[in-house]
């Protein structure tokens, strides 16, 4: 890995913050890119990222519907990282919006004072990646007991040939209120392309957060997405993720739950093929009592593609009445398909319930030669199978157009 | 064309166990075959491999379903043709549900004959009409395929499904193994119903109780793989009073 003649591909991007250069300073310095010797990253190399050569494409979007999973939402687009008004609606009453390269002073403060918090930025690469190279990104207030009827959308597309972004977002959703975001990333003619993203959330008392984390850049794009998130007294919080394309995909989720009673969920469908990797590694931080977090991924993977899951629950002494529930499934259409399963328990409270599993297993061929046996094609009964196996994911997405926007792309993918 | 179903010297076997060896079946429209046998003597394998399961090695001088070669066929495509195999063990599929998938196998047929998707209305119609026929409770319809249904709603559940697909040959594997009295009459009833001028039959069954019901045309016994003898409708009584000993003292005399 190159890491030197990486980064000097960026060094001459534009700061907006002072922390910026502390983040340049530390990747040139000691901070390394990890390794396969990393646990967390043992089955993902991330060579064929560092050593590659990339652009910052100045291009223009001719068309954005297509992109559009329901036209009715309020889209924050941006272009290879830029924020772009032209496509991009008003942001309903009680949120407010700034893009982040062209913020207020009143609101710079705040946003200084979270941004960063929830990484550490001293031993994570790529969340310091972003930050040292960010050019702009949302920042979205969701205020005070607001309920936002209408869902968010930040569209992150990725245009021209090997464009380098770092997609860098920060949400708060204040005291009480309820939103429901929709985080889209696309690409077009964009081979090579590599998309390093970092969103932190912040929950906060009785807020009701979804996040649906739609991955969708092209067969031939990296990505590594980094999302963070900050629970305060009895919110809730779920992530969906649905990983629909990418060459390599590492998506890591950090769920730090800091107060009592708040519910946490996450949630994740991956269908690979091809040479494809995708790595799931999500953390649940039990900080607190009487917390229940929830974990459900379910891989169908064919051809020769890799799967790897990773879910850490940690439960510190203090977190009492905890219920932890992980679990990831895998269906493996091919035996050339590989999925690293893991799940990590580390446990220090005694009153707590647990539980993990993972199971790798192949389509029922009973199942398969019932359905066919009453007329259905092979493709068809595989589809109804997997479609199947992921509903239980699926229907956790509470809003019905990206509800039906999945299971379209579960249809396709697999006619 | 006189015969729906014609078999000469029909073979499977599985892992070099031969299972069927030398089966001839003629079956022509209208009418309905029984076939007895001991367990274990192949009825379920010859129903498995007249509907296409990959399992077996076969081997056959002819199989013929509707004048076309069925060995060739696959399972889809056999059951487009008119082929439906009632289970013996029907299958639960989580997560799919009994109607969508019922749906897309009428659309499957409809179009293999140069059909259009049946309207949402006559399915409906449709769905009514044969679930009331084998009493089968409407909330069972809409769940997922089979699954947590009790051994007799699988049974009626496969019986509605033929109803809907409404194919030429039904083969139905021990429909009756696990249904109650009253179950029994109407799932009977049921498919006397379905019975046709076109519309033939092969039941596979241990209790002539069933065909006292489903009036047969033919009994066969079936023992060791091979059809050992037939008979008319007697038959069945002759094998329920005196057991398959008879029969084995006959073969190997
Ligand atoms: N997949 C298989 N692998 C090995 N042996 C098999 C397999 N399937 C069937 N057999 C054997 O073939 C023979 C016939 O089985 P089959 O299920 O056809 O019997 P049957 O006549 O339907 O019996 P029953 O009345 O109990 O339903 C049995 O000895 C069975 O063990
Ligand atoms: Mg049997």
């Amino acid at each position: 890995m190159n890491k030197d003649s990486f980064l000097k591909q960026f060094d001459n991007l534009p700061e907006h913050f002072a922390i910026q250069a502390e983040a340049r300073a530390a990747l040139h310095n000691g901070l390394n890119f990890p390794t396969t010797k990393n646990e967390r990253w043992k089955y993902t190399r991330v060579n064929t990222i560092i050593d590659a050569t990339y652009a910052q494409n100045q291009m223009e979007l001719s068309d954005i519907d297509s992109f559009k999973i329901h036209k009715d939402w309020k889209y924050l687009t941006f272009i290879n990282g830029m924020f772009s008004e032209q496509w991009s609606d008003q942001v309903p009453d009680g949120v407010e919006f700034s893009s982040l390269s062209n913020i207020s002073d009143s609101d710079k403060g705040t946003v200084l004072s979270k941004m960063g918090t929830l990484f550490n930025l001293k031993q994570d690469a790529f969340p310091s990646l972003n930050m040292a190279y960010f050019l702009d990104g949302a920042y979205i207030k969701v205020k005070r007991n607001a309920r936002i009827e209408t869902s968010i959308v930040i569209l992150n597309i990725s245009l021209g040939e090997s464009q380098a972004i770092n997609a860098r977002n920060l949400i708060h959703v204040e005291q009480g209120a309820e939103v429901k975001f929709v985080h889209q990333f696309e690409g077009q003619g964009n081979a090579g392309a590599f998309t390093n993203s970092v969103c932190e959330i912040f929950v906060d008392d009785n807020a009701k957060a979804d996040y649906y984390l739609i991955e969708d850049e092209g067969s031939e794009t990296s990505a590594i997405t980094n999302t963070n998130v900050s629970q305060k007294k009895d919110s809730r919080f779920t992530i969906v993720t649905v990983t629909k394309s990418g060459k390599l995909i590492r998506n890591n989720i950090h769920l730090s739950i800091t107060e009592p009673g708040c519910e946490s969920n996450m949630m994740g469908v991956y269908f690979t093929d091809g040479n494809q990797h995708v790595d799931n590694q999500t953390y649940a931080d039990h900080q607190d009592h009487g917390c229940n977090s929830n974990e459900l991924y379910k891989g169908v993977m064919a051809d020769r593609s890799t799967g790897v899951f990773n879910g850490k629950i940690m439960v510190h002494k203090a977190a009492q009445q905890t219920n932890a529930f992980q679990s990831n499934q895998n269906i493996l259409l091919s035996d050339k398909a590989t999925i690293n399963t893991k799940p990590e328990l580390e446990i220090y409270a005694d009153d707590v319930k647990c539980s993990h599993g993972c199971t790798i297993g192949q389509l029922d061929e009973e199942a398969m030669f019932y359905l066919q046996s009453r007329g259905l094609g092979k493709e068809a009964a595989h589809r109804l199978l997997v479609q199947a196996f992921a509903q239980d994911v699926i229907d956790t997405i509470d809003l019905v157009e990206l509800k039906e926007d999945v299971e379209e792309f579960i249809d396709s993918k697999f006619s | 064309m006189s015969e729906y179903l014609t078999i000469k010297n029909l073979r499977a076997s599985i892992e070099g166990n031969k299972i069927l060896k030398g089966i001839n079946l003629e079956v022509k429209p209208g009418e309905v075959h029984a076939i007895m046998g001991p367990n274990g003597s192949g009825k379920s394998t010859l129903s498995s491999v007249l509907a296409g399961r990959d399992d077996y090695e076969v081997e056959a001088d002819e199989v013929t379903f509707l004048g076309k070669d069925l060995l060739e066929m696959e399972p889809e495509e056999r059951s487009r043709e008119g082929l439906f195999l009632a289970f013996q063990y029907p299958v639960e599929i989580p997560g799919v549900s009994n109607i969508n998938f019922l749906k897309a196998a009428i659309n499957a047929k409809r179009h293999h004959h140069g059909l259009d998707d049946i309207s949402a209305k006559d399915f409906m119609t449709m769905v009514k009409e044969k679930q009331a026929m084998v009493e089968l409770k409407s909330n069972l319809a809409n769940r997922s395929v089979n699954e947590g249904f009790s051994g007799g709603e699988k049974k009626r559940n496969e019986i509605f499904q033929m109803a809907m697909l409404e194919p030429k040959l039904g083969i139905l594997d021990e429909t009756d193994s696990g249904l109650d009295i009253d179950a029994l009459k109407i799932v009977s009833n049921g498919v006397n119903k379905l019975r046709s001028e076109d519309r033939s039959f092969i039941v596979i069954t241990h209790y002539q109780r069933l065909l006292e019901y489903i009036v047969p045309d033919y009994v066969h016994v079936l023992f060791e793989g091979r059809i050992v003898k037939s008979g008319g409708k007697e038959l069945a009584l002759e094998l329920e009073e005196k057991g398959y000993d008879w029969i084995k003292e006959e073969v190997e005399a």
